[in-house]
């Protein structure tokens, strides 16, 4: 999550060919790439697809590190070991799944600035939530700069240590609590401002 | 723990299909009972909230493999109608990082909105009842998280004949010893093996489902209550205490 500030700069530094290309024809991209996750049932097939994947992925010239976000998923799909029955196939199906979606969706990301996501999005999807999808990630960044002050406090506090435990949920409580209260003065303040410049039911994105 | 980690290509086609459309139908209900005016005043709050939801999943309790959701305490700030917009935003950026498929975004909306509103209806219920604030918030989360749970096992149950089918793709039995039994036999150890396998899957989630409960009712108990000493209002219980 830390990561995600870092991923939007890239998004909107970098200029490869992937990085000049419309929003749009790389949000039809991504449906595709879902399709063929939804579709494909065989090795071979995801194997091409997640080829493909990595090829713009390292043609785009996207940073080494961001790669390693693309395996964060893995760590959900290990319950199917247990479902398959430690099936050596069915489990190289799954994590191939998981490592095209989880690729596709960082190449996006990191290939195009979100205000471009959205303005796409807000095309296709109803006006009330496409503004509260884009207040949610634009409130991430507002979140994450409050967490840092907050960590400071909860690491002078004893933070979160496994021999005190309640002491330790307590503080992680209090962070998040802390958190919601400066968050919700932060979404009024913000309410506040979006109001002054005009703000009715739709956020409009520059180009509309 | 109530929200699916499935990746995209996994649950049956009708399956996540019918939790769109579920969820877009219940979306739209939501939205059409709540005057226009109020959630446009309450979009940043609706935000805010949905962004903590999204912080709280990305904090991963490691030995146990667990997140709090933060559902219960979004609920009883924002009400039933808005925390079920909130839970379907934050599904579709949880997906975005990968906790959940892109496809799986709707199912994963149904069940978490019923830990939030069941928790917003059963915090209140609670404190009429008890009128202690700690207790009140942990029960309501703990028994809002079993039910999600449930539901969450319900759907991976629906999926179980579809996975079979993914595993037997390749032509191949996917226990050995089935190659060596005859049609009938192979079917009918299949459906057992089947069974065996969910029960598997709920013998891992259960037990680890409960220690999260507990842990998420303490959290979300304490959260409360540091609300409660700093910002009353939030939780709009003084018409009650009265």
């Amino acid at each position: 999550m830390i990561q995600l500030s870092y991923l939007d700069y890239i998004a909107a530094e970098r200029k490869s060919f992937l990085h000049r290309l419309s929003p749009k024809l790389k949000i039809v991209g991504m449906v595709l790439v879902l399709l063929g996750i939804v579709m494909l049932r065989n090795l071979p097939g995801l194997l091409l697809l997640y080829g493909i994947l990595l090829a713009f992925f390292f043609l785009s010239r996207i940073p080494i590190k961001i790669f390693s976000l693309t395996f964060y998923p893995l760590i959900f799909a290990i319950l199917f070991i247990f479902i398959s029955g430690f099936q050596i196939h069915f489990i190289f199906l799954i994590f191939l799944k998981v490592l095209c979606g989880s690729t596709g969706v960082v190449l996006l990301l990191a290939t195009t600035p979100y205000p471009s996501i959205f303005s796409v999005l807000g095309r296709v999807l109803p006006s009330t939530f496409v503004t509260a999808l884009f207040l949610t990630y634009r409130s991430i960044f507002i979140l994450l700069n409050i967490l840092e002050e907050t960590q400071h406090a909860l690491y002078l506090r004893g933070g979160f240590q496994w021999r005190h435990p309640w002491r330790s949920l307590t503080n992680i409580s209090n962070a998040f609590g802390h958190l919601i209260i400066k968050g919700i003065d932060a979404s009024e303040k913000m309410y506040e401002s979006m109001v002054l410049r005009g703000f009715k039911n739709k956020i409009y994105y520059r180009g509309e | 723990m109530s929200h699916i980690h499935l990746p995209d290509g996994v649950l049956p086609v009708w399956l996540w299909v019918s939790g769109f459309i579920v969820a877009i139908l219940v979306g739209t209900i939501l939205s059409r009972l709540t005057k226009r005016e109020e959630l446009t005043r309450r979009l940043p709050l609706l935000g805010m909230m949905a962004a903590v939801m999204v912080l709280g999943a990305a904090v991963e309790i490691v030995p146990i493999a667990y997140h709090v959701n933060l559902t219960v305490i979004s609920g009883i700030l924002l009400g039933p109608s808005l925390i079920f917009l909130a839970t379907f935003v934050v599904n579709v950026i949880l997906a975005l990082f990968g906790h959940g498929g892109i496809t799986v975004i709707g199912l994963n909306t149904l069940t978490l909105s019923i830990e939030g509103v069941l928790g917003y209806f059963l915090f209140r219920l609670f404190w009429k009842v008890l009128k202690r604030l700690t207790p009140a918030t942990f029960l309501a989360t703990f028994i809002a998280l079993i039910f999600s749970t449930f539901a969450m096992i319900g759907v991976v149950s629906l999926g179980a004949s579809h996975y079979e089918k993914l595993i037997h793709q390749e032509g191949k039995g996917i226990f050995e010893f089935h190659l060596s039994k005859d049609k009938g036999d192979h079917h009918e150890g299949e459906k057992k093996e089947s069974e065996i396998n969910l029960r598997r899957f709920i013998a891992i989630v259960l037990p680890l489902g409960f220690i999260g409960w507990i842990l998420e009712g303490v959290i979300t108990a304490l959260i409360c209550r540091y609300i409660y000493r700093l910002r009353p209002d939030l939780l709009h219980l003084e018409k009650e205490t009265l």
